[in-house]
């Protein structure tokens, strides 16, 4: 039992060490609200396949028909939107932080199947963008009030965005990468409408307001969540 | 010749001292610091050092060094020997921003050598920068400028850091030639709040600037919007439609806008209200524009919560709007030339071409119609702005329009007068004399003037009537005469005005005017007045106008009825309030307080009821200590042949009293005073009789107490007003006094008793005022008990009245009261009703009685 117990909390916590050990230099902007705001911008903007897929996919040559249906995102690669629904406001920052740092290393991968400068300048500045992102993120879950129920069970989603399998095969690696920016672009829709909840649920940014008692709200849905059997990994709904 | 030795001689010595090249460089010793950087104002030392080689060689030591600065000698109250070798020059207050200071020696006594120089730099530590702001120009990296404060005088380095709250980003150095900005390397991203900070640094300290926090996105410069475009309308000849494209950064943030617009000649921009202009848009109508003209257009963009910086303006565009119907007719006028055709005539209409102002748009043509007298009109369009034609001699109307795109101009008229067409003036007709100039490009404006050919006198005068009159005034007016009675210019009036028997009085009045005001007029009276109008030539009478000034002027009547009735009522108010608060007082006087008869309960007196058994009777009730209250009655007997219920059973019980006590009797009063219904009125009856005076008897009354709630006259006994002769000593005081003195003995017991009874009843009031008031029973009864005296005297007297006797009775009894036991116990009863009435509807009717003590039959 105690092993189980360990089992569950110890990636939990090494994910939380890391999340919280992110080195604090400039001062996080301290108005919920306004920081909640950048956020929701952040991820209008991240969404949106113009700054990223879209380039790609022409600079790319996939453009032609017939490639485009397959440039679909690989199932797992990202967590669902309901996954990411079911997660706690720190569970889903936490998440989402991990999510990006992972994308980060996609995204310096990616970079080396793309010469033209130009790409390249336009993936520098969605690179730019996502640390920006978890910058905001990271002050966010500083806002959060604290909370010591970190041995909930370790939500499920992919700890990092699965590296596609190494191929020499130029066009599929493109494919992959056209895959990946695919999931990216959903991963940070489904991201705008947990934020959206966010804003639009008193009742919930209240439990997890920074101003406002919140343990027993969290309880009540750690509990809830304890009950459900989250689907394996790469089974997550879409 | 001496300068030239010691150059030689200095030659030489370095030729000879100097075994290489080498040597020759290697110096003597050298200074500490070697490049000193020093605050201004700030003091500084420096120290040489001779090499123990030099100093052998030429035999010199530390005294031996003198400093220069700038080739000019140190003083050497500035020096300080530290040892054998070293030396050191302080300088306090340092000022100089670049000094040259070396350290020489003088060897041989006369030859000044260089040891050792160095270059002092001056200069300050840096400032806080102050006042940073970064910009970010759309699509650009992000720039921030400051403040450096101060000059330095030295190389001061300021390096712009930035961060993130998780992320540190590389540090900006500026550049030289722009130490005071500086342009970082990374895109900005948008909605991450960063932390930007200064530091600037040099040889004397760093210095770091206040941090500032803020979000990139509210420091965008954006680019201005671009493809600017402009169509008209051609349903609306006043607006224009502009369309542009944003920049990108619409993608990020909402925009607000600046649009400014002018003429092509002009060179003043308008604007566009800005909140018609303040939310992302990328069209705008601008209205209210005038037909047919060119505008230009400019627009720029920010960030619509007036973050961040306004745009630059975007390139121009222009556009014209869409033509209107000419505002305004051409003018035109017309040239007359003699035709070679008998009857006819050449006539050349010029006009101009409007200006783009009036035109509206571009006019394509004129059109002229021309109209004989009575005729049919002829149409021609005409492209040029003349037009020659051959007409009769007839007079002629001629008209002309300008056309464009949308319509026809309003008609310009122009008379074309008859060939033949002469002056036929008449003298005393008013003509209006217009003169046009024709200038080369057209006609001016023209000026008209009126003109008589010879004045006459007005053919008719005014009339004049009243418009208000008043007592003393009269307000007159008139109508300007018509045109065609005046004959003239009407140069004054003249009002005339009379009463039917005076002088007639002239009065000048401007012919400007039509209203005149008379005044000095007198009231009720007739006027008669009339009116002339004078030209040059002379005047003409009106018709005669009369009215009548009214005797009071409007509203005076009021002003002197409204006054005299508010003084009325005033009075009448006055006088009503007075009686108000006067009314005990007149009620006093007027009404008295008269006990009411009908509240008797003793109707009747039985004289054959003994009132020895009733008293005995009360005896066994009461018993002989109880006497504790009295009241004296004193009952009037006037003419009034009613007298009151009360005031009979008080002298019932007097006479009762006199009779169960005395035998003796004056005769007036007992049994038959008793047997009597009334009375009071049958011993009044007796007593007119017996004193044989006037019937009118008005003696005083005695309240003991109370009549129905009221409080009991203070005045046990009051004097009446009555002018009837009473006594003999109250007319004659002196038997009074005479009595006095006699029956001293016999009058005190009586006051005694009297003043007991009012002691007794201020005993039972714990009311102050009642005490006074006892007081002034007391006071006043000492009076009375005088008037008691002359009743008691008026005994022995043969004559009397009843009421009298009535008093002699009680003095009597009052005075052997005590020797009497029924007598006594009688009016103790009284007197203790009237205690006991205190706290009752007051009533001196005695409720012993009642009880059984009499029987009212």
């Amino acid at each position: 039992m105690q092993a189980q117990l360990l089992r569950r909390t110890l990636p939990s916590l090494v994910l939380g060490l890391l999340f919280l050990s992110t080195p604090a230099m400039g001062i996080c902007l301290d108005k919920y609200q306004e920081l909640f705001g950048q956020l929701q911008k952040q991820t209008d903007i991240m969404q949106c396949t113009s700054l990223l897929l879209d380039p790609y996919i022409k600079s790319q040559g996939l453009d032609k028909d017939g490639l485009k249906e397959h440039c679909r995102e690989r199932p797992g690669a990202f967590p669902s939107k309901d996954a990411l629904q079911r997660l706690s406001k720190r569970e889903f920052l936490r998440t989402l932080h991990t999510m990006l740092g992972s994308i980060l290393h996609r995204l310096t991968a990616l970079q080396r199947d793309v010469p033209k400068a130009q790409d390249l300048e336009t993936l520098n500045r969605a690179k730019q963008n996502i640390r920006g992102f978890r910058n905001n993120i990271h002050c966010m879950a500083r806002l959060l009030p604290d909370s010591s129920e970190t041995t909930e069970p370790t939500p499920a989603v992919p700890a990092t965005s699965p590296s596609p399998t190494p191929t020499s095969d130029t066009f599929q690696r493109r494919l992959e990468g056209c895959r990946f920016l695919h999931g990216y672009h959903r991963f940070m829709h489904s991201v705008g409408q947990v934020f959206q909840e966010w804003g639009e649920s008193p009742s919930r940014r209240r439990r997890h307001s920074p101003h406002g008692g919140l343990r027993k709200g969290v309880r009540r849905l750690q509990l809830s969540r304890r009950n459900k059997r989250l689907p394996p990994r790469g089974q997550l709904p879409r | 010749m001496l300068a030239l030795q010691t150059w030689i001689v200095h030659a030489l010595f370095i030729f000879f001292t100097t075994e290489s090249v080498g040597e020759l460089l290697d110096p003597c010793g050298y200074i500490k610091p070697e490049s000193p950087v020093v605050q201004l104002g700030s003091n500084f030392t420096a120290v040489c050092v001779l090499k123990e080689k030099c100093m052998d060689y030429f035999h010199v030591n530390a005294s031996y060094i003198f400093w220069k600065t700038n080739h000019l000698t140190v003083p050497k109250e500035q020096y300080t020997i530290i040892n054998r070798t070293a030396s050191s020059v302080t300088f306090t207050d340092t000022s100089l921003l670049n000094t040259q200071l070396t350290c020489n020696i003088r060897t041989f006594g006369q030859i000044d050598q260089n040891v050792y120089g160095i270059r002092i730099i001056s200069g300050l530590p840096p400032e806080k920068p102050k006042n940073l702001s970064c910009i970010v120009n759309e699509g650009k990296k992000m720039m921030c400028q400051w403040d450096p404060g101060r000059e330095t005088y030295l190389e001061t380095n300021f390096t712009l850091k930035s961060e993130w709250a998780t992320e540190k980003f590389a540090d900006c150095k500026t550049k030289r030639d722009t130490p005071t900005s500086c342009t970082v390397d990374y895109s900005p991203v948008y909605f991450v709040n960063i932390e930007v900070w200064v530091e600037a640094e040099n040889a004397l300290g760093k210095v770091t600037s206040n941090h500032i926090n803020f979000d990139p996105v509210d420091k965008v410069k954006p680019n201005p919007p671009h493809n600017l475009s402009v169509s008209n309308s051609e349903e609306l000849s006043s607006i224009l439609k502009l369309t542009w494209i944003n920049s990108s950064i619409q993608g990020f943030i909402r925009l607000k806008y600046n649009i400014q617009y002018r003429t092509r000649d002009s060179s003043i921009w308008s604007q566009i209200p800005p909140e018609d202009t303040a939310s992302t848009r990328s069209s705008f109508t601008v209205q209210d524009l005038k037909p047919f003209t060119e505008y230009v257009f400019r627009i720029r963009c920010m960030k619509e919560d007036g973050k961040g910086f306004w745009s630059d303006w975007s390139e121009e565009a222009s556009g014209i709007t869409y033509e209107d119907r000419p505002s305004k007719a051409p003018s035109f006028w017309y040239k007359i030339e003699p035709s070679h055709t008998h009857g006819y005539r050449s006539v050349q209409l010029i006009w101009k071409t409007l200006p783009p102002f009036e035109a509206n748009g571009k006019i394509l043509d004129y059109e002229v119609t021309l109209t004989r007298w009575k005729s049919r009109l002829q149409n021609y369009t005409v492209n040029d702005t003349k037009w020659t034609v051959n007409i009769t001699n007839d007079r002629y109307i001629a008209t002309l329009t300008a056309r464009n795109l949308v319509g026809k101009s309003d008609a310009a008229v122009l008379t074309i007068p008859a060939y033949d067409f002469q002056g036929n003036l008449a003298e005393s007709k008013c003509y209006l004399i217009t003169v046009t100039p024709i200038y080369a490009d057209g006609p001016g404006s023209p000026e008209s003037i009126k003109a008589y050919l010879k004045q006459a006198p007005p053919s008719k005068g005014p009339t004049v009537r009243t418009k208000k009159v008043g007592k003393n005034e009269a307000v007159l007016e008139w109508d300007q005469l018509p045109v065609d009675v005046q004959n003239g210019f009407i140069r004054n009036y003249t009002i005339f005005y009379r009463t039917i028997i005076g002088n007639e009085t002239a009065v000048n009045v401007d012919s400007s005017h039509t209203e005149y005001t008379l005044s000095s007029l007198t009231s009720d009276t007739l006027y008669m007045v009339r009116m002339a109008a004078y030209t040059d030539e002379g005047g003409k009478d009106g018709p005669e106008f009369t009215f009548t000034t009214p005797k009071f002027a409007q509203g005076e009547i009021e002003a002197i009825v409204v006054p005299v009735c508010l003084a009325f009522l005033l009075t009448t108010l006055l006088g009503v309030l007075f009686c108000f608060n006067k009314r005990d007082l007149i009620k006093k006087h007027i009404w008295p307080n008269v006990p009411d008869p009908s509240k008797s309960l003793i109707a009747q007196w039985s004289p054959h009821t003994p009132p020895r058994h009733n008293f005995n009777s009360k005896d066994q009730m009461y018993s002989d200590g109880n006497f504790t209250d009295v009241s004296v009655v004193e009952i009037e007997a006037a003419n009034d042949k009613k007298p009151f219920p009360e005031d009979l059973k008080s002298l019932d019980l007097f006479k009762k009293e006199k009779v169960s006590t005395e035998g003796h009797s004056s005769g007036i009063g007992g049994s038959s005073c008793m047997s009597s219904s009334r009375p009071s009125i049958s011993s009044s009856d007796e007593n007119e009789s017996a004193q044989n005076t006037s019937g009118t008897v008005q003696y005083s009354t005695v309240v003991h107490s109370g009549y129905r709630h009221q409080v009991p006259s203070v005045q046990v006994f009051s004097r009446s007003e009555s002018t009837q002769p009473l006594l003999d000593s109250e007319e004659r005081p002196e038997d009074l006094q005479l009595l006095d003195n006699t029956d001293s003995s016999v009058g005190n017991f009586p006051r005694q008793q009297y003043f007991k009874q009012n002691c007794s009843q201020r005993e039972t009031s714990p009311d102050s005022s009642h005490s006074e008031r006892s007081k002034q029973v007391s006071s006043v009864s000492e009076e009375e008990f005088v008037r008691l005296k002359q009743q008691i005297s008026g005994i022995s007297q043969p004559y009397g009245s009843g009421q009298m006797k009535m008093f002699q009775e009680i003095s009597v009894a009052d005075a052997f009261g005590p020797r009497t036991e029924g007598q006594v116990e009688r009016l103790e009863t009284v007197g203790m009703e009237a205690a006991v009435d205190e706290g009752m509807p007051k009533s001196y009717l005695p409720q012993t009685v009642r009880r059984g003590g009499y029987m009212p039959q």
